[in-house]
C-alpha cells in the first residue's frame, strides 16, 4: 500500500514537473542524417504566402530578444535577422521547433508560433524591414567594456587574412558579399555580427550545431580557431546590397 | 586648486559610473522581461517563475548561481544563454528592482 502510494506520488509529480521539452530530433551526429531534408512544417511554411500584417504580431515575442528592428545584439547574444532570406529564417525556426537545431534559449519562443503559416507570416516580416547600418565588428567596442579597453591593433592583418580564406573556401556558397544564395538555404552572412559568426562556426566545426549542413563541416573541420576568429572578422566587415535602413536625423552631425 | 577639486568632486558625483545603475531599464536591455514577462509576473512559460516581489537577495543569489552554473536544474539551461550579458552590479540591480514590483 504504502509503495503504491509512494509510486502514484512519483507519478503525478512527474506530471506536474513535466513542462514542454523540446524535442530531439537525429542530426549530424546521425549516420542516416540528410540535411534539409524536405519534410514536416518547414516544406508547409515555405509554400505558404507570408502575410507582413500577421507576422508583425508574430514577431513581438522575437523582439524582446531580437530587437524590434531585428538588429539583434553587437555582442552576438543575438543575431541580425533584418536582411536574412525567408527561406533560411523559415529553415533554422522550424528546425528549432523540431529538436533538430538545439537552443534551449529560443526553444519556448519558437514553440509559441502557432503554425506553418506563422512561420511564413514572420518571415514576411522580417523581410520587410530595413537593414541596420551596423553591427558588431572584429574591433567593436564591447557593451561592457571597462574605460581601459583598447581596440585591438591587428584587425588589418586579421581582415586580410580572413579574406583570403573566405574567397578559398567560402564564397563559392556564402557570395562575395555574403549574400548567401536563398533558394539553396544558404543564409546572409554579410551584416551579421562578429561573435555571433564566429560562435556559429566553431560550433558546425564542432558538430554542437546539429542541423549543420555536412558539406560546410567538411569545409570547416580544418580551420584553427585562430582561423575562425579571422574568418569572422572578415565576414562581418561585408556590406550587400540590400535595403539599408536610412541613417537617423542628426546621426550624421556628430562626426 | 580649490576650484580644481571642486571641478573634480563634481565629476566624480556626476559620474554615471558610481549612480545606481537602473534595474528597471537593465530588466529589460538584458531581455530578463522576454521570459519574465514587463513586469515580472507573467512569464513566457508556466514553468518559468514570477520574479516580482521576489525577496532581493534571492534573486541575486539564483541569477548569480545559474551563471556560474552552480545552479543547472530545471529550466535554467534557457537562461543560462543571456547570463553572460549581466555582471555582479547588475544582477544586484535588477534583483532590487524586482523586489519592488507587485
Amino acid at each position: 500500500m504504502k509503495a503504491s502510494l509512494l509510486l502514484i506520488g512519483l507519478l503525478s509529480a512527474g506530471v506536474a514537473m513535466a513542462s514542454p521539452p523540446a524535442p530531439k530530433q537525429e542530426g549530424i551526429e546521425s549516420k542516416d542524417y540528410k540535411w534539409n531534408a524536405q519534410a514536416g512544417e518547414k516544406v508547409e511554411a515555405l509554400t505558404k504566402k507570408g502575410d507582413k500584417k500577421r507576422g508583425e504580431e508574430g514577431y513581438e515575442t522575437c523582439g524582446a530578444c531580437h530587437l524590434p528592428s531585428g538588429a539583434g545584439r553587437p555582442d552576438g547574444t543575438f543575431p541580425q535577422l533584418a536582411g536574412q532570406h525567408t527561406t533560411v529564417l523559415i529553415k533554422q525556426m522550424a528546425d528549432i521547433r523540431a529538436g533538430l537545431r538545439d537552443n534551449p534559449t529560443m526553444y519556448p519562443f519558437a514553440a509559441t508560433l502557432t503554425d506553418a503559416q506563422e512561420l511564413a507570416d514572420v518571415a514576411a516580416y522580417i523581410e520587410s524591414l530595413c537593414i541596420p547600418a551596423d553591427h558588431g565588428h572584429y574591433d567593436s567596442k564591447p557593451g561592457d567594456a571597462g574605460k581601459d579597453w583598447k581596440a585591438p591593433t591587428d584587425t588589418e592583418k586579421r581582415l586580410a587574412e580572413g579574406k583570403a580564406l573566405y574567397e578559398k573556401e567560402c564564397l563559392e556558397c556564402h557570395g562575395k558579399n555574403g549574400e548567401g544564395v536563398k533558394d539553396k538555404f544558404y543564409p546572409v552572412i554579410a551584416g551579421q555580427h562578429y561573435k555571433y559568426l564566429l560562435r556559429q562556426m566553431t560550433e558546425i566545426r564542432d558538430g554542437h550545431r546539429r542541423n549543420a549542413n555536412p558539406d560546410m563541416v567538411k569545409i570547416i573541420k580544418k580551420y584553427s580557431n585562430d582561423q575562425l576568429i579571422s574568418i569572422s572578422a572578415y565576414q562581418s566587415s561585408l556590406v550587400m546590397p540590400g535595403n539599408m535602413c536610412k541613417p537617423k536625423a542628426g546621426a550624421a552631425k556628430k562626426k | 586648486m580649490k576650484f580644481v577639486m571642486t571641478l573634480i568632486a563634481a565629476a566624480v558625483v556626476a559620474s554615471p559610473a558610481i549612480a545606481a545603475l537602473d534595474g528597471a531599464a537593465l530588466y529589460k536591455d538584458k531581455t530578463c522581461n522576454a521570459c519574465h514577462g514587463p513586469k515580472g509576473d507573467k512569464p513566457l512559460m508556466p514553468s518559468y517563475p514570477k520574479v516580482a516581489g521576489q525577496n532581493a537577495a534571492y534573486i541575486e543569489a539564483q541569477m548569480k548561481d545559474i551563471k556560474s552554473g552552480a545552479r543547472n536544474n530545471g529550466q535554467t539551461a534557457a537562461m543560462k544563454g543571456v547570463m553572460h550579458l549581466v555582471n555582479d552590479e547588475e544582477i544586484k540591480a535588477i534583483a532590487e528592482h524586482l523586489s519592488k514590483l507587485k
